[in-house]
């Protein structure tokens, strides 16, 4: 059975966010809104300084706590392991947001999807039409693009990475690409002490 | 004082909403659920007394708390709240519809206990069935708020079976505190051994919640990276001064020296329940506001190779 998974190679990665801004275009999402960040950390002392780059994603994880925690049943989990949220469903009440140990989860505030991008209560064609696809106050994340994904494309993060620092593919194939890098270069899960089990694997 | 500033987002080891690597502090159940979560306890906890007292006043206020004070609170925390009744769906799995349950069992019930004793509307052989679920629903929602707490195993400090405890001690606390109240008010409880038990049990409650608070912190200091960035803004940081002060000081010391070394009366009696009243509230927001989540990969492992 196919089972979604992304490999981050920290190494590769150059923090110029082209996934951050692919992500928001292809979702259409608002002011405030991200489904994937690109964290940047400082080590060492001056003169002897670096910084790195760590890309952060919803870890679609296969025991995912904002799905046991989610009153209504709005978060639930698709065969292929894509965790999904359906914002018809959602109450809003935020204890996927609590539940998450990645802070992967963002409410839709109405503000965001009122005021559009520049403020002035006048929304581009481009907003009118993405933005009709959330719920005021409902909580929402990344799914994937699972409609990209379901077409037979990489999510949108995936294509646009220039480095190719992301790898998009299925973690239950032993000949992937996700696979072989989990494998070769001993892929580590972020936080594992949280028993979340995520389908998101970091290699360096 | 209390407000999470961006400055003290901005913290040393802190990302808050910045693409930086660090600690992030949880930022979705703040003020108005932290209120909601006072009054479920309040409610629920004067509720439990006030049946076992067999005191009416107690019981009608409990239920008032409750029904009113935490559903407004909740509704104004939702962000759907038109879809409320969702969270009715999933008693298998989570916490917060568990205790949506236990809150219509506790109201449905305890207000037809009250109809009963009031116009003896319900039938005799039914009196005690309803007595049980009504206090059945109130020991849910005295505790299924921490219950929901500990089981985020994102935020290490809420983690613990703690949580849970330290929400009925408080509950139980105000409960017995709102009686001895009411009861100085002129509303009379039927049997005057009451009121030394009642006090005894506020001694121990007292002493019982201080207990769970240094537990608590205890825990924290010992735990993981996050439980420790919460200790430390609890007991050393920007937190610290209304949780020593509010919650151990006035919400717990002051209390109990009060009501070990003064005549109790009905002076004592309200000066106590208002410091264990400011302590359980500020317990409940601070608690919260010191939510802190782990960093997601520690820079330390993967950059310093």
């Amino acid at each position: 059975m196919t089972r979604y998974g992304m490999v981050f190679d920290v190494k590769r990665c150059i923090g110029c966010n082209a996934c951050t801004v692919a992500c928001k275009q292809e979702n259409s999402l608002p002011d405030g809104v991200f489904f994937t960040r690109t964290l940047s950390a400082e080590s060492g002392e001056y003169p002897y300084v670096s910084r790195s780059y760590l890309p952060t994603i919803c870890n679609h994880c296969e025991d995912a706590p904002c799905e046991k925690v989610c009153p209504s049943g709005a978060t639930w989990t698709r065969d292929d392991g894509i965790v999904m949220v359906d914002g018809d469903k959602c109450i809003g009440c935020g204890s996927c947001a609590v539940a998450c140990p990645y802070d992967m989860r963002t409410q839709i505030e109405e503000t965001q999807i009122t005021n559009g991008l520049f403020g002035d209560g006048k929304l581009t064609p481009f907003e009118e039409q993405g933005y009709s696809r959330f719920e005021c106050g409902s909580f929402t994340k990344c799914d994937f693009c699972s409609e990209r994904v379901d077409g037979g494309l990489d999510p949108a993060c995936v294509a646009t990475c220039p480095t190719d620092a992301r790898v998009f593919g299925d973690l239950d194939d032993p000949d992937s690409k996700v696979s072989k890098l989990i494998r070769d270069r001993m892929g580590r899960q972020p936080l594992p002490e949280k028993n979340t089990r995520p389908k998101v694997y970091y290699i360096d | 004082m209390f407000k999470v500033s961006l400055k003290n987002i901005l913290r040393p080891g802190f990302a808050g909403g910045t693409f930086k690597s660090g600690y992030r502090f949880q930022k979705y159940w703040d003020t108005p659920m932290a209120t909601a979560f006072f009054c479920g306890e309040t409610g629920a906890g004067l509720f439990i007394v006030s049946m076992l007292m067999d005191f009416l006043p107690g019981i009608i206020l409990g239920l008032l708390i409750t029904g009113v004070g935490k559903t407004f609170f909740h509704l104004t925390h939702m962000g759907v709240p038109s879809k409320a009744w969702r969270a009715l769906l999933r008693p298998d799995r989570s916490w917060i519809s568990r205790g949506l349950w236990g809150i219509i069992f506790f109201v449905g019930f305890g207000s037809i206990h009250v109809l009963g004793v009031l116009f003896n509307v319900v039938p005799a052989g039914l009196e005690p069935v309803v007595y049980i679920l009504a206090i059945a629903g109130a020991m849910v929602v005295v505790t299924y708020q921490g219950f929901a707490m500990s089981h985020s195993t994102a935020i290490s400090f809420w983690s613990t079976g703690l949580m849970p405890i330290s929400s009925m001690l408080y509950g139980l606390l105000m409960g017995s505190s709102l009686v001895l109240v009411l009861s100085a008010l002129g509303f009379s409880i039927s049997n005057p051994e009451h009121f030394s038990m009642l006090g005894l049990a506020q001694i121990t409650l007292i002493v019982a919640v201080q207990i769970c608070l240094l537990s608590l912190l205890h825990g924290a200091k010992n735990g993981s990276k996050g439980a420790q960035q919460s200790y430390i803004l609890l007991v050393k940081d920007f937190l610290a001064r209304p949780f020593l002060l509010g919650v151990v000081g006035v919400g717990s010391i002051i209390p109990l020296l009060i009501l070990l070394f003064i005549p109790t009366n009905f002076m004592t009696n309200l000066i106590v329940t208002g410091c264990v009243m400011l302590g359980f509230y500020l317990f409940r927001l601070l608690v919260f506001k010191a939510g802190v989540l782990d960093p997601i990969l520690s820079p330390a492992d993967i950059f310093k190779r």
